[in-house]
Order: C-alpha cells, then sequence, then structure tokens
C-alpha cells in the first residue's frame, strides 16, 4: 500500500446482460500525476470511470474502490463529485441554451443568505475559474455558440467550481483540432503543477506519450500491463492494446481489378434548412462493382449526411445535383426508393437510428425485407426464422436463440445484425458508416471478413471511418471528406494517413 | 454429474410450473389481478356478481371501452396518443341517430356518411401530427374540445332517443339460435370452437417451433396452460349459455379483436407499426414510411371511435350531449392496465380488451356491492397506478429455473457452506480488526471483500442454472 496512491481501484468485475465488461480489473494512480487509460473500443475503458465516478453505483458491480486509503461506495454521481472526482464525458454534459457562467454553476449555484442565487458572486467566481483554464470568452455567451474545444474548456472550469482533486477526461481530444488539442494537454500539465490529479483516456499514442506519467492498458475488459514513463513506447503499447500482430487486423482481399460504375453522384449538394449550412457541398464521388471505397474525414465533417442523403434523405436536406443508380439518373427520395434501388445504409449509432433494441433478432434482421417473407402482406413465420437462421450462421451472430432480443447482445453482435438486416434486403451498394464502432478486435476482424466476402461476391462498398488505420487496410480508393467538401481522392497506394489527415484538417 | 439423484416428476412438474410463472410475470399480472377482482366482488355481492345475467352485462358493458381500447393501443404502441376519441365517438354516434330519427335518412347511409367522416377527421389528425409534427396531445386535445362542441350542436343539446330497429338490435339484442336444455346453442358452438382453434393453433405453433429448433416449453406445461384456458372459455361460454347466449355488442367486439389480432401478429403492417413505436428513426431507415403508419394508426382509431359511438348509443337507445366524457381515458387506462409501454413499441391487443374487462369489472362490481359512487374513481385511479407500477418492477425480471435451480444447488452446496463460513469468519475478523485499529485495515477489508464476492459468485451459478446443463451431463 504505497501512500502516494490518491487511486486505487482493486478487482473491479462488471457485467452486462450478454458482455463482461470488466473483468477483475486494477487500476492505479499516484497523487499528482496524469495517467492515461488505453485500450480498443470496447476494452472497458468508459465503463470503468463510470464505475469510479458512481454512474455505476456501488453494488453493481464487484471490487473495491479505495480513495486516500479509505474505501469509498458510491450510490451516485454526487458522491463522487464529493470526494473530488470529477468527470468529463465525451459528449459534454453542457447545456447549450445556457450562458457560461450558469453552466460553470449549475447544480451548486452560489446562495445568498436569503437562499436567492447570488449572480454578482456567481459571475466573478466564473470568471476566477475561466481564467484559470485560460479560456478568453464573455462569460455571458451561450455555450451553444462556443466551438467544441471552448466548450471542453469551460467544461473544465465547472469541474475546478467542484475543488476537483482526481479529473477523469474520456476522449477529451476526439472532436479537437490540433491546436485545441495542444491547449487542453498543455492545460492538463498546468493542472498537474496545481497538484490536480488527471486520468485520461485517450486513443492518439503521441499525445500519451508527450505527456503520460503512466498508463494502464485494458484489452477485453482486463488489466493487461501498467507502464511507468520510462517504460512507455507506441510499439509496446500498440502490441499490449490488440494482443496480436498488426497485420492480422485486416484480413487479405485478392487485389481489386476494376469493373463498370455502379453508383456516382454529380455535383451532389446538401442544404440544412435549420442550421441554415450546406452540410454537403458538391460532392462527387464514384463507385465500381467489386470495389471498396473509403470516405475518411473528421468526426462532423458531413460523412454521414453524405450517406444519408444518398440513402433516400430521410433528414429532408433540400439537395441538388444528380445520382447514377446503374448507368441511370435516379431520385432518390426516401430511404424505400433507395432500398428499391440496391442501396443499403448500416448506420453509425446502431442504437438510435440502426435496430430497434427491445425486439428480437428476428424482428430486426427481417425488418427491411418484410415483403419478401409475406404473402399478401400475411407473414410467413417460418420463412422469417429461417431467413434470420441463415444469417445468424453466415455471420456468427453469438445468441443463444434468435428470439434473444437486441438489447442483450454484444456491440459486435448488434453490429453483425444491422449487417444481416441489410443484406437480407439483397443490396448491391452498401454503406457502412463507421462499421467498427464500439466493438472488440475479435469482432472487427470478423465484420472485416464478411466484407471481404461480400466484395468476393460482387457487391460494392463505402466505408466511412474515422479510423485511418481502417481506411488504409480496408479500401481501394478513399475520398477525403472536410466540411461538407470533397478534399481529396486518392488510391490506397498513393495514401499515407499523413497525407489523408492534412486533407482532412484543411 | 452421473450420480446426481434426479428429481422428482411431481416436484419437476411444479417447479417448471412455478418458473414460468415467475419468469413472464408481467404477462400474467393482470390476469391475477383480474381474477382477484372477480374473487373479491363475488364475495362482497354474494355470488350476484359472476352470475350469468350480470356476467353478460359486464360484457356487454364493456364492448364500447374494449373497442377504443384496441386502436388506442396501436395509438400508444406508435408513441402517440389520442384524447379526441371520446367526444368523436359521441359525437359520431348522434351524427348517425340524428340522421336517422330527424332526418329520416336509411341507417346504412347514416354508417357510411358517418364513416367516411370519421377516416377524413383520422387523416387530418395524422397528417397534423406525422407531417407537420404537432405533438398528438395537443392535435387531440383541440379535437377533443371541437368535437364536444359539434356534439351540442348535433343534439341542440337535448337528448334525442330512438327506437330504430337497427340500434334496438345491436344495443340489447342477442343473436336468435335454439335454446338446447336450457343453453345457447350458438354460444356453445362459438365457446367450443374456439377451444378447439386455441388447441390445433398451439399444436401447430409448437410444431412449428420444433421443426426451426426453437426451444418449446415442456408437454405437461403446455397441457396445463391448455386446459386452464379451455377451462376459462368453457366458463366463459358456460355462463353466456345459461342466460341469452350472445349479444351483437359482444359479437361486434370479438370481431374487432380478431381482426386486430390478426394484423398486429400475422402482418406486416402489424410489425411495420411495433417498428415505428420501437425506434422511428431506425424505421424510417429501414425503408418504412413512419408518416403513413402514423396516419393509418390514427384512422384506424377514428373507424373504432365510430364502432364505439355506434354501440354506447344503441345500449342506450339515446343520443345525448352529456355522452363522450372519459371514454379515451378509460380506453388509455385500459391499455396501460394492459402493459402497453408508454415509451412505445409494446403492447398487446388482447391484454388491452382484459384491461377493458378490469376497469369495468371493477365500475359494476362497486356499484353491485352498493359502494358509495364517489369512491369508485378513486379505487379506479389507485388500480391503474398499481398496474403502471406493476408493470415497471416486473420489466427487467430475470428469469429463473428452479429445476436447474435445485439441482445446481445439490452440486454446490459444500461450497456454498463452505463460501458462507468463509465470509463470516473474515467478517468476524474484520470487526476485531476495526476494534483493535489495526494498521493494515485495508488488507481484512480486501479479504472480506473477495470472499463476499466468492460466495455471490457461487449463488450467481445457482440462480442461473438451467436444468439442461444437468440432464445432458
Amino acid at each position: 500500500m504505497e501512500n502516494n496512491d490518491i487511486l486505487i481501484m482493486k478487482s473491479i468485475s462488471k457485467s452486462f446482460p450478454g458482455v463482461k465488461a470488466l473483468d477483475d480489473v486494477n487500476l492505479n494512480v499516484r497523487q499528482g500525476e496524469i495517467h492515461f487509460i488505453v485500450g480498443e473500443n470496447g476494452a472497458g475503458k468508459s465503463t470503468l470511470m463510470k464505475v469510479l465516478s458512481g454512474i455505476y453505483p456501488t453494488g453493481t458491480y464487484n471490487g473495491d474502490i479505495i480513495m486516500n486509503n479509505e474505501i469509498k461506495h458510491f450510490h451516485g454521481i454526487n458522491d463522487s463529485v464529493g470526494c473530488g472526482i470529477v468527470i468529463i464525458n465525451q459528449e459534454l454534459a453542457l447545456f447549450s441554451n445556457l450562458t457560461v457562467y450558469e453552466n460553470i454553476f449549475v447544480g451548486h449555484e452560489i446562495r445568498k443568505s436569503n437562499g436567492l442565487i447570488d449572480w454578482d458572486l456567481t459571475k466573478e467566481t466564473a470568471k476566477k475559474y475561466l481564467d484559470m483554464v485560460g479560456l478568453d470568452v464573455d462569460i455571458h455567451d451561450l455555450v451553444g455558440s462556443l466551438s467544441v474545444g471552448k466548450q471542453q474548456l469551460v467544461e473544465i472550469a465547472k469541474a475546478l467550481s467542484h475543488n476537483v482533486k482526481l479529473l477523469i477526461l474520456d476522449e477529451p481530444t476526439a472532436a479537437l483540432n490540433e491546436d485545441d488539442s495542444e491547449n487542453l494537454l498543455q492545460l492538463l500539465k498546468t493542472l498537474k503543477n496545481e497538484g490536480i490529479t488527471s486520468i485520461m483516456i485517450s486513443h492518439k499514442l503521441k499525445e500519451v506519450e508527450a505527456i503520460a506519467d503512466s498508463l494502464t492498458v485494458l484489452r477485453d475488459g482486463k488489466t493487461i500491463i501498467r507502464m511507468e514513463r520510462s517504460e512507455i513506447n507506441e510499439q509496446e503499447i500498440i502490441k499490449n492494446m490488440v494482443g496480436r500482430e498488426i497485420a492480422d487486423i485486416f484480413p487479405k482481399r485478392k487485389k481489386y481489378e476494376g469493373g463498370e460504375v455502379v453508383f456516382e453522384t454529380v455535383h451532389l449538394n446538401a442544404y440544412d434548412k435549420e442550421k441554415n449550412r450546406f452540410l454537403v457541398n458538391d460532392v462527387n464521388i464514384k463507385v465500381r462493382k467489386g470495389e471498396v471505397v473509403g470516405i475518411a474525414g473528421l468526426m462532423g465533417a458531413g460523412r454521414t449526411e453524405i450517406a444519408l442523403t444518398i440513402f433516400g434523405n430521410s433528414r429532408k436536406y433540400r439537395t441538388t445535383g444528380n445520382t447514377i443508380v446503374f448507368g441511370k439518373s435516379v431520385n432518390l427520395s426516401s430511404p424505400k426508393i433507395a432500398i428499391e434501388n440496391g442501396i443499403a445504409y448500416v448506420s453509425e449509432d446502431r442504437k438510435r437510428n440502426g435496430l430497434i433494441l427491445t425486439e428480437n433478432i428476428t424482428e430486426n434482421v427481417t425488418i427491411a425485407a418484410l415483403k419478401s417473407i409475406s404473402r399478401n402482406g400475411v407473414l410467413n413465420f417460418i420463412k422469417q426464422a429461417q431467413v434470420t437462421e441463415s444469417y445468424v450462421k453466415r455471420l456468427e451472430i453469438k445468441t443463444p436463440s434468435v428470439l434473444q432480443k437486441v438489447r442483450n447482445l454484444s456491440g459486435g453482435n448488434q453490429q453483425k445484425v444491422q449487417v444481416g438486416k441489410w443484406l437480407c434486403v439483397n443490396p448491391k451498394i452498401l454503406i457502412l458508416d463507421e462499421p467498427t464502432r464500439g466493438i472488440d478486435v475479435g469482432a472487427k476482424f470478423e465484420i472485416y471478413t464478411i466484407i471481404n466476402q461480400l466484395i468476393e461476391n460482387g457487391m460494392s462498398i463505402i466505408i466511412i471511418s474515422s479510423e485511418l488505420p481502417e481506411i488504409m487496410g480496408m479500401c481501394d480508393r478513399v475520398y477525403v471528406i472536410a466540411e461538407g467538401v470533397q478534399t481529396a481522392e486518392f488510391n490506397i497506394e498513393d495514401a499515407t494517413p499523413e497525407k489523408i489527415m492534412e486533407k482532412a484538417t484543411l | 454429474m452421473k450420480n446426481t439423484k434426479k428429481i422428482n416428476p411431481i416436484l419437476r412438474y411444479f417447479y417448471t410450473l412455478i418458473s414460468m410463472f415467475r419468469t413472464n410475470i408481467r404477462d400474467y399480472g393482470m390476469y391475477i389481478a383480474l381474477f382477484v377482482i372477480f374473487i373479491i366482488f363475488t364475495i362482497m355481492t354474494g355470488g350476484i356478481f359472476l352470475s350469468p345475467i350480470n356476467f353478460t352485462n359486464l360484457l356487454n358493458q364493456t364492448a364500447y371501452v374494449a373497442v377504443l381500447a384496441v386502436a388506442m393501443t396501436l395509438v400508444i404502441v406508435t408513441r402517440q396518443i389520442d384524447l379526441s376519441v371520446g367526444f368523436l365517438g359521441a359525437y359520431l354516434g348522434a351524427y348517425v341517430v340524428v340522421a336517422v330519427e330527424n332526418n329520416d335518412e336509411k341507417v346504412w347511409w347514416a354508417l357510411v356518411s358517418a364513416l367516411i367522416i370519421t377516416i377524413a377527421v383520422g387523416f387530418i389528425k395524422g397528417f397534423a401530427i406525422a407531417k407537420i409534427k404537432v405533438p398528438s396531445f395537443v392535435v387531440t386535445l383541440a379535437g377533443m374540445f371541437i368535437f364536444k362542441g359539434l356534439l351540442m350542436l348535433k343534439t341542440n343539446n337535448r337528448t334525442i332517443s330512438t327506437s330504430n330497429e337497427f340500434f334496438n338490435k345491436i344495443g340489447i339484442g342477442y343473436l336468435t339460435s335454439i335454446k338446447i336444455g336450457g343453453f345457447d346453442l350458438i354460444s356453445l358452438i362459438f365457446g367450443l370452437s374456439l377451444i378447439a382453434s386455441l388447441i390445433i393453433g398451439s399444436s401447430l405453433s409448437r410444431r412449428k417451433k420444433k421443426a426451426l429448433g426453437i426451444p418449446n416449453e415442456r408437454l405437461e406445461i403446455f397441457l396445463t396452460k391448455m386446459v386452464f384456458m379451455s377451462g376459462i372459455i368453457f366458463f366463459l361460454t358456460y355462463n353466456l349459455a345459461i342466460y341469452k347466449g350472445l349479444s351483437y355488442l359482444l359479437l361486434i367486439t370479438i370481431i374487432v379483436v380478431v381482426i386486430y389480432f390478426f394484423i398486429t401478429t400475422q402482418t406486416v403492417l402489424g410489425r411495420r407499426i411495433y417498428a415505428v413505436g420501437g425506434n422511428p428513426e431506425a424505421a424510417e431507415l429501414s425503408g418504412i414510411s413512419v408518416e403513413k403508419i402514423i396516419v393509418f394508426v390514427f384512422i384506424s382509431m377514428g373507424i373504432l371511435s365510430l364502432v364505439s359511438g355506434i354501440m354506447y348509443v344503441s345500449r342506450t337507445q339515446n343520443t345525448s350531449p352529456n355522452h363522450g366524457p372519459f371514454w379515451e381515458l378509460y380506453a388509455i387506462a385500459a391499455a396501460y392496465i394492459g402493459g402497453t409501454s408508454a415509451n412505445g413499441g409494446f403492447g398487446k391487443i388482447v391484454n388491452a380488451v382484459i384491461g377493458s374487462i378490469v376497469i369495468m369489472s371493477l365500475k359494476n362490481g362497486m356499484a353491485l356491492a352498493g359502494v358509495d359512487a364517489n369512491i369508485e374513481p378513486i379505487v379506479l385511479g389507485s388500480v391503474l397506478l398499481l398496474a403502471v407500477v406493476f408493470d415497471i418492477y416486473t420489466r427487467n425480471v430475470r428469469g429463473a429455473d428452479l429445476v436447474g435451480m435445485h439441482y445446481a444447488k445439490m452440486k454446490f452446496k459444500n461450497d456454498l457452506i463452505r463460501a458462507k463460513q468463509e465470509q463470516a469468519k473474515v467478517k468476524l475478523e474484520l470487526e476485531r480488526a476495526k476494534k483493535d485499529n489495526k494498521p493494515n485495515l485495508l488488507d481484512y477489508e480486501y479479504k472480506y471483500t473477495n470472499a463476499t464476492a466468492e460466495l455471490a459468485k457461487i449463488r450467481e451459478l445457482i440462480r442461473s442454472a438451467k436444468e439442461e446443463d444437468y440432464i445432458r451431463a
């Protein structure tokens, strides 16, 4: 028991239906260090932090949280905040309709003796915290009007107002540009000098190398290794994260030899009336038979919007331009028409708009193809079960039965259900939007293998991804998108991650 | 485990029965509630409640609410609500009665006009909600006011009675048939064929599942269910047959329920309705037109409001400006009592009908037992609240296989005892250490946590045990 450990998480285990998210995880963090937690998506990092911050209250997990040599039982987020643990999530917990100073003190307002809010003191204190994080904005600004980088700083100011001792940041730089990221890392160093310990979850190993004092690698819900500053190097981290050679991540496929163009957009524009701007701006992409085309770009660059515009424009953007499917100009004005024209779209957010979580696998797999398993509008349940069974086998969906609720499946299996749902409609062009987000390495490999099989059967695939290795490993050709504009096109042999990144951050 | 002692078959039967009951408690809760209500009122009224005459009367009373509740279930499944159906139904009833009595129109013509009106109204509601995106609460609240006004205009604020043969037949008529030994033949045939189709249908679906390799319930459990359900249907049939047989009100209700049951469970349309309720965005991206589905649901609500309105004016043999209030709320309450989820995507037609019977039993039973009429709404409200609380509590109930647990308990008996003793020992040590204020208190805490975890692990093993794991071994 070293005395300078501010936090020890000992033998933490937590299960969800169908998955063991954390399995005997240990984490030690010393007073005043910047500690990183790294691991693939689905390794259990966020779950671990939710346990620590009391979002998963005591009793829902096994193991102990020890802070300053005392076992803590957090029943909710208020308890952990009371101990000086503040978590800043990927999705910022700010109110975009409130001002900066209101946001900082929401939930722990400064009051006068008569119980009313002391606005003068609030504003004064808010300014003080903004100075500490080096944010130069008017405190009367609405948070919604600030850039993501600035909002992030408001969150940290809010944490400071809670008298934070242990600051947890879950992928804080994922949505930031380089300058903002650099600022944030500098700020963490400054805070460290003031005695604030930080735990940071990050995928950016360069960052880790730059500022980590120590780190813990998680894989498949287990602690793999704890590394000290002197031992940290990128190769070693990756090896521990992945647990296998990197070359194995992408299954081999025979080289693409060219084919006729099956899909094309000509000067495609999509204008969002509510946001008052172009989300897709003069995009021209071509997809050939048997080809995997990548669409790379940062989050929010308009990649999903391109896909949704092609796939029947369900968000009702105002569009101009042409879409040409198999040599014919088609007005893809609803998902139904898109499906009828052989286009399918596996959505990026499977829980929000991909699956019906409360229904079972059978219902989800067949929901887009009910016509083919019915006669005169009456369903044929035998056919429905057989079709589902065949996809469960083909995609190797791990489930006790086809009647299992999709909610109870792991992320990787949910994703396969989504893929199965679209294979059911026999598409010629399959759009995969972040196909491996939030699923573990093994399942990723399986998804990639499925993609290769489909390509060999003559399908054409568009992969939208923010993970450059995925683009580099899977695509034959890649388009780069930045702020709705198509900024580059590469054959994969000519592309490097650096080149793509450069074009994506124009 | 070759030498595990086989469980006693009778014990296994009851264990499996209880396991099934516990696992599906959410589905059975409402039936239990209904059963309890029936027993209470039968005792309170000295048996009059379940007498053939009152029982027939109860079902006839329920008809107009049940019809509304059926359509309302679909509205709620798609995450909407319709507050206008009470006054809409009353208005349409008034429309038909006035057309027939005051304007001497033919009944069929009045019905067709009313149908056109209600389809148009349903379309407008659905369009405003799905396309213009006005919240359904607001649209139908507006409709509620509007139809209340139209009802008063139509009736000229007076009660208008009717003695037309059509209303007479629908409202208080029974299917004509022969009595055999004091029993009404048609309802007997009806009941028996219902039992037959239940048994045949269930056996077929059992065979289907078997062919597809989907696990079936055990044969003895299946048989128990069949005997139990046949018994209930037989009791219903007996009670109806010994009095006047099958009323037109009941016949219409049964037809409506059968149609909606078929739509929701067997058709593409039904699957789409539930998909839209479960996740509208995913449904839209699956090529389903959410707008069309919602418009359909409101048109269906309109049509059944007409049916309900006709039933009501027929039963009362008049139309009155006082008709309409609370109908929609009874229907909504019935759907909720029947376990329809306010979050959308879940709700069963038959359960909504049972929900209606629960509500009307309370009303009928309390009136019969001479309970103060002012108490009735309080009881009704409490039952509604209890039903929904029950539903939420049992939503994530985890199934347990008592037979598997029985085997697992035998297998892990010694481990369990050891783990319990270990935990007790460590706990004692920890308490002693705390008292002595030892410096390495944390070590004791670790030990205690580990022992607790070990115990929890074994308990979990037992709890999640399945019978299959032990039979094959």
